[in-house]
Parts: C-alpha cells; sequence; structure tokens
C-alpha cells in the first residue's frame, strides 16, 4: 500500500487524475441521493452538450497554461468571434463552408499575434493578452453594441443534434481532446510545449525552436475560441459581443483543477476535461438542489484554492 | 572578490534618452494635456481639472494598495470585488444618520484588512500564485455579495457618504484630500521607512532578503493587507460618488489599477516603483479615456486604446531594464 502511495507521490499527475476521479464519483453518487431528477440519461445528454463550449475554451487555455503562459483573451475573442460568424451568416446565409473557415482562421491569427507580441515586446503574457483581451473586445463593440445577425438552420441543428442519445457536439469535443491528448503525448512538437514549459532555457540550449512553439501554442488557443464560438453561435444562434466574457476567467478553473501547474510544464488535456467535467456537473447538481448562483460562485473560488492548494508543493526555505 | 564599484558600460552623459526615461510619463502627460486643451478650451480650466480628479480619486486609492502587491511580484484582481462588497457593507448598517459613518469605516476597512490577510496568507504561506488567490477571492465576495443584496441595488446609506465623494472643504475636493493623504502616509512608510525597504528587498529578491534577517512571508502579507485596505476606502469614496449601492461598484478598476501602476513604471517583476509615479499613471489614464469623448470617438475606443497602452507602457519599461 504504502508503495502505492509512494508511487503517487512521485507522479503528482496521477494523483491528481485520482482525485478528481474520486470527486467525480462520489458528486455522481451524492447526486444521485440528492435528486432523482441528476441520475437521468437526459439530464448526462443536457451536461454534455453545456460543457462543449467551456471544454473547448480550457483546452486551449491548457497549451498556453503548460507553456508556463496565460491567455487572458479567449473570452473577447470567443465573443467577437461570435459576433463575425453571425453577422456574416445573416449576410450570405449560403457561404458557411467559408465563414466558418475564415472564423477559426482569424481566431488562430489573433492567438499567434498574442503569442508573437509577448515574444517581440518580452512582456509578461498576463499583460499582453489583458491588453488584447481589451482591444478585441472594444472592436467587437464598435462594430455592434447588441446581440445580433442569425445562423441557417443547419448549423442550429448540428447543435442540438444526437448520435445514439449522445448530443454530436460532446463527441467532437471528445475527440478533438483524444487528438490533442495524442498530439501532447506523442508528437515531437507536441512534447515540446512540456519542455519549453518546464524550462525555457533549458529548452533554447537544447536547439528547440522556443519562439516557434510558443507562438504555435497562443495560435492553439485562438484557434480553439474559435471553434467554442462556433459551437455557442450555433446554440445561441446570434453573436453576442458580451457572451464569452465570463469565460476567460471559467476556462482556467478546470485547467487548474486537472492538475495542470500555473507555472507551466506539468498537466495534460485529460486532467482539463475532468476538471470540465467536474465544474459543470457541480454547477447542474447545485441547480437541481435549488442553490442560488450567488453561493455558486463562493464554491467555484473555494474550488480553485483547494485545488491549488493540493497541487503546489509547499515552498522550502 | 567583486568590486564594490563596477565601471559603468555607458558613459552617463545626460542624453535625451535618458530624460525621456525619467520623465517620460510627466512629458506625456503634458503632452496630452497640450492636446486636450487645443480640442477643447474648456478642458484645462481649474474647475475641469478638478472634476477630472474627483472622478480619478477613487482608483488612485486603489492604485496606492495595488502598487505595493505588485511590488512584491503579486497582483491583486480581487479589489474591485471588494470595493462592490464594501459598498454593500456600508448599506448592511441601514443608517440614515451620519452618526453611522465612523461605525461604517472601522467595518469597512476591518472587513478589508481580513480578505488582503486570506490573500496574503494563501500567496505567502499556501505557495498560491497571486493570480488565482486573488481571482477566486474575487469570485468568492462576489457570491456572498450577491446572496445578501439578491442582486438588487440598495440605496441606504448616510447622506454623508455623499459629501465624502463629492463635498468640499476649503474648496478642495474631500476625496482628493484623502487620496492625498493615503499616498502621503503610504508614500512615506514605502520609501522613507524600514518596512518599505524590506518591501523592496523582498521584491527584487526574495532569498536575499531572507538571508538579510527579513520574514518575506510577513511582509507579502502586509502588502496584500494594505492593498485591500486601500480598495475598502477607495469603495466607500466611489460608493458615496455614485450614490446607490449596485453589486457592481466599481467594476473594471482591478484592470485599470493594474493598468495606472505599470503605467507608473511598477515594475511587474517586484522590487522597482514608487507610488508617486503609478499615480501619475492614472492621471495619464484619465485624461486619456477623457481625451478619446473630447475627440468625439465612440467610448468603446477607451477600451482599444487602454489595451495598447498597457502593453506599449509594459515594453516601454521592459526595454528600459534591458
Amino acid at each position: 500500500m504504502s508503495a502505492v502511495v509512494a508511487e503517487f507521490r512521485r507522479n503528482r499527475l496521477s494523483l491528481s487524475y485520482v482525485i478528481v476521479v474520486a470527486l467525480l464519483i462520489l458528486l455522481v453518487v451524492a447526486g444521485g441521493f440528492l435528486s432523482d431528477r441528476f441520475l437521468t440519461w437526459r439530464n448526462f445528454g443536457n451536461l454534455f452538450q453545456q460543457l462543449v463550449v467551456l471544454g473547448m475554451v480550457s483546452l486551449g487555455q491548457t497549451f498556453v497554461v503548460l507553456l508556463g503562459g496565460i491567455d487572458l483573451a479567449v473570452g473577447s475573442l470567443v465573443s467577437a468571434s461570435t459576433v463575425f460568424i453571425a453577422h456574416f451568416l445573416e449576410w450570405r446565409p449560403d457561404l458557411l463552408w467559408l465563414a466558418l473557415p475564415l472564423a477559426l482562421i482569424a481566431a488562430t491569427a489573433i492567438g499567434a499575434l498574442n503569442g508573437l507580441l509577448t515574444i517581440v515586446l518580452r512582456v509578461h503574457p498576463l499583460i499582453v493578452t489583458l491588453g488584447m483581451s481589451s482591444i478585441i473586445f472594444g472592436g467587437t463593440l464598435m462594430y455592434n453594441k447588441e446581440p445580433g445577425g442569425s445562423v441557417p438552420r443547419g448549423l442550429a441543428d448540428f447543435s442540438y443534434a444526437k448520435l445514439w442519445g449522445i448530443p454530436v457536439t460532446a463527441i467532437v469535443l471528445v475527440a478533438i481532446f483524444a487528438l490533442a491528448g495524442l498530439w501532447l503525448q506523442r508528437s515531437r512538437s507536441g512534447r515540446s510545449i512540456y519542455f519549453v514549459g518546464g524550462d525555457r532555457e533549458a529548452a533554447r540550449l537544447n536547439g528547440l525552436p522556443v519562439n516557434r512553439i510558443v507562438v504555435m501554442a497562443y495560435a492553439l488557443s485562438g484557434l480553439c475560441a474559435g471553434l467554442a464560438a462556433i459551437f455557442l453561435t450555433a446554440r445561441t444562434g446570434v453573436g453576442d459581443p458580451r457572451i464569452g466574457a465570463a469565460l476567460t476567467l471559467q476556462s482556467i478553473t478546470p485547467v487548474v483543477v486537472g492538475g495542470t501547474v500555473l507555472a507551466g510544464g506539468r498537466g495534460g488535456v485529460l486532467g482539463t476535461l475532468l476538471g470540465v467535467l467536474l465544474v459543470t456537473m457541480l454547477n447542474n447538481l447545485l441547480n437541481f438542489l435549488n442553490v442560488s448562483s450567488y453561493y455558486q460562485w463562493v464554491i467555484q473560488g473555494l474550488i480553485i484554492i483547494i485545488a491549488v492548494s493540493i497541487h503546489t508543493t509547499k515552498r522550502r526555505q | 572578490m567583486a568590486p564594490l564599484e563596477t565601471p559603468l558600460p555607458r558613459s552617463q552623459g545626460v542624453s535625451v534618452a535618458s530624460v525621456f526615461e525619467r520623465y517620460g510619463l510627466i512629458v506625456f502627460l503634458v503632452a496630452l494635456l497640450l492636446v486636450a486643451a487645443a480640442l477643447s478650451p474648456t478642458f484645462l480650466r481649474p474647475a475641469n481639472l478638478v472634476n477630472v480628479l474627483t472622478i480619478a480619486a477613487p482608483l488612485g486609492m486603489v492604485v496606492v494598495g495595488q502598487t505595493f502587491v505588485i511590488l512584491v511580484r503579486g497582483l491583486d484582481l480581487s479589489v474591485a470585488s471588494l470595493m462592490a462588497t464594501v459598498a454593500v457593507l456600508a448599506t448592511a448598517f441601514k443608517a440614515t444618520t451620519n452618526d453611522a459613518i465612523p461605525m461604517i469605516f472601522v467595518a469597512a476597512i476591518a472587513f478589508s484588512a481580513v480578505v488582503g490577510l486570506v490573500n496574503g496568507w494563501l500567496v505567502a504561506r499556501r505557495n498560491v500564485s497571486p493570480f488565482l488567490a486573488t481571482l477566486a477571492m474575487m469570485i468568492i465576495l462576489q457570491g456572498i455579495r450577491f446572496a445578501y443584496t439578491g442582486g438588487a441595488p440598495i440605496s441606504t446609506l448616510p447622506p454623508g457618504m455623499g459629501f465624502l465623494a463629492s463635498g468640499r472643504i476649503l474648496g478642495i475636493p474631500v476625496n482628493l484630500i484623502t487620496l492625498a493623504l493615503l499616498a502621503i502616509v503610504f508614500g512615506v512608510v514605502l520609501h522613507r521607512s524600514r518596512l518599505g525597504r524590506e518591501i523592496f528587498m523582498v521584491g527584487s529578491n526574495p532569498k536575499a532578503a531572507f538571508l538579510n534577517g527579513v520574514a518575506p512571508d510577513r511582509v507579502i502579507i502586509l502588502c496584500y493587507v494594505i492593498c485591500s485596505i486601500c480598495a475598502g476606502i477607495g469603495g466607500l469614496f466611489l460608493l458615496g460618488y455614485v450614490g446607490t449601492v449596485s453589486n457592481w461598484v466599481g467594476q473594471g478598476y482591478e484592470l485599470d489599477s493594474i493598468v495606472a501602476a505599470v503605467m507608473g513604471g511598477v515594475a511587474l517583476t517586484g522590487g522597482r516603483g514608487n507610488i508617486f509615479a503609478a499615480l501619475l499613471g492614472v492621471a495619464v489614464l484619465v485624461v486619456i479615456n477623457n481625451l478619446v469623448l473630447l475627440l468625439g470617438f465612440p467610448i468603446e475606443m477607451q477600451l482599444i486604446i487602454k489595451g495598447i497602452i498597457i502593453i506599449g507602457a509594459a515594453a516601454f519599461y521592459r526595454t528600459r531594464l534591458a
């Protein structure tokens, strides 16, 4: 037994997975006892539908955090992308095949710009992405202050489509997470993100193209924000310049809960997926129990603190 | 052994660059004021300037505190949420007479100090990153506040609170006097006292500070407490200015206070900065916001300009260091 514990100690990552999975099981069991509507196929269908957007944004955030950075522009970027998609599609509903790739390219480019600015200006990513967030938000508001635009029927149907009772969007999300996990673990470029996050200078001395990797991670975060915007626009049917605002900070909780360390270099997408599941399921259960969303905020704050306290090693002086 | 005085790599002659380095912000502010004056003849009138400064005073109070936290390599995202929570707390007394004002102040400062203590404890003792610790505090305070108010605005306030925010003594706005007092007291603490030296020491090199007999944890916690108290006081003055307590009093002040401090040359890497320069940063920020309106741009333009400024200012001071 103690050997098992020692093994886990050596590998903190799997320990944090175990904690999150245990909490998830606890939550499901407790939920089953506390509410008769919680443990239903129907509720889980809804739940998976709800977590798609947060999951997508959190995935992007994971890449950046693994690198030791942070992306505070994701929320504004999601909002801006929904506005772009909905207004473009209102103008030309037949150009769906063009609108979505354009949105993804633009979001990726803005993400890459974030990464580029941190490198060229050598300014902390917190400041760069904060500034970019303000710029993107201002730009979106100048274009349109109110929610507007529309989406063609096909896109709206996609967001509610189900395959064997499971939302198609959730399947897409899990597939994207699996791809991202494989890429991070198995590919040279994926693993280099850990290397750069762990020790940037060592990575540079080992001949890794550090700057290119940094730009790539931020570009991926932008791409994920663009994908999240597609899911979101499909579901709501409008482009709303404020809809993503809360996502910026929300996207950090699952990453941290999933054991990815803000200092970079440790963690992974599986943890983030479990974190998204945990956060969404907890809020879902609290809704069933009629706990006001105000207390849900308090709980979310406590979760961040507890998760980080568990994951950070105590400082030795 | 290394020589005590290493030769300077560059000559120490007065160059344009060095002048700009030191006085850049003042030059920038004067230039902005001149542009504003050219655009609008009323802008430079004392009445308008005082008006602009009055609006900026609560932000200035927050910046005084934010500076302390940034100096020890932190940042405080919970200040705005604390301001609103303190404002709600002020209404919790359901007081309609001015007798309650001292009590409101004591309660607000005590509450803020506790919040700062928790922030500081999480950062210094639990080793939680300042970003996450204060982010969590921001959300928790928000939840507590909304749970109390149910989301509705409240307006039961002693009438004197309004005087604090927009009243004048000898023609000088009360909130400017308060800001000046706060800045002087904490400026002396920071730039002239032993504690201030310890703060700079901890900010520039915690390990060296520890080896020199300074307890970094204690200093860091104290900085967070000071920051929260400043924010709490700022919240009370902003509350008086607005008149009713919405649950979002002070929204955006967390970012604005960081922007102002960074513009004022407070380094996010810790250990470098000056309270009065940070306040100059507030002035620049406020004048720019005013200028956007004077130029007839839509108000959203403020967001864009603010974003460019924060990145630009951080890059400017970064290259200055290099």
